[in-house]
């Protein structure tokens, strides 16, 4: 049973990745990119991560899509749809990927690690979010501040980006 | 464990390919969002294999700075379209002489 539910989920997964790379229109791509964002959630919860799979739909799924939609509304739509969709030296790039792929399947048949504390230490009392409150909180203070830091810094770059006078 | 892998493989190669061949930026920037999800499905599938939940935290470092490497993109994308009226990356090369 989950080994079919994991194949139907990668199926949307990939599926929607590949649509992003084939779709001539970009607000089609970007729908695809959404379906997508769904599927990994999907993965996630299936790896007994419940906390993650919620932060995925919100932030991947709900901001960023939503952020990259709203762009190019703004956009003129005959610019961004009348696009050639490939760059005329696309073959060996192309190439270029698929030996990516052969290179990273390779590792993933070749990885080999101790499973023997598969789904273990996940949750404290059932609860998912609670275990990853107490580890990010403990453990992973400073580095919690530091993203804090990088969000104000892009909040700030991307206003002096899109200033009137600069661009 | 080998298909979780293989899937996040597939998303970064996809990933990888979209960046390299694609014209329209936003599109690119799309792509960049799919191989961010690619590392971050590694991360939790070894976070459940190894039985250790700090992957999970470092997911969540991931979609803080996929969040702000997407405000910068697209802020760079709304600035080069008010120059070149034009979202097509080979128009993009302002440095080049």
């Amino acid at each position: 049973m989950e080994g079919i539910m994991f194949y139907i989920i990668s199926a949307i997964t990939v599926g929607g990745a590949l649509g992003v790379l084939l779709s001539k229109n970009p607000y089609r791509a970007a729908m695809w990119m959404i379906f997508s964002f769904f599927g990994i959630a999907g993965l996630f919860v299936m790896l007994h991560a419940q906390f993650n799979a919620m932060l995925q739909i919100i932030v991947y799924a709900g901001a960023i899509a939503v952020m990259i939609v709203l762009v190019m509304m703004i956009m003129d739509r005959r610019t961004l749809e009348s696009l050639e969709r490939f760059n005329p030296q696309a073959f060996w790039p192309a190439l270029i990927g698929l030996a990516l792929l052969a290179d990273l399947s390779f590792l993933a048949y070749e990885f080999k690690i101790d499973v023997s504390n598969a789904g273990k230490n996940l949750a404290i009392n059932g609860s998912n979010t609670q275990m990853i409150g107490e580890v990010l909180f403990k453990h992973y203070l400073l580095p919690f501040e530091v993203t804090a830091i990088i969000l104000l810094v892009a909040l700030i770059g991307a206003v002096v980006l899109t200033k009137k006078d600069i661009g | 464990m080998t298909g979780y892998l293989v899937v996040s493989a597939l998303l970064i190669a996809i990933g990888a390919t979209g960046v390299m061949i694609r014209r329209n930026f936003m599109i690119v920037l799309m792509s960049l969002e799919i191989m961010i999800n690619g590392a971050g499905l590694f991360l939790i599938a070894m976070s459940y294999y190894l039985g250790n939940v700090s992957g999970q935290v470092m997911f969540i470092f991931i979609a803080a700075v996929a969040a702000s490497e997407t405000a910068v993109g697209l802020a760079i994308a709304v600035m080069m379209y008010k120059r070149k009226k034009s979202i097509d990356i080979n128009d993009f090369s302002i440095l080049k002489k």
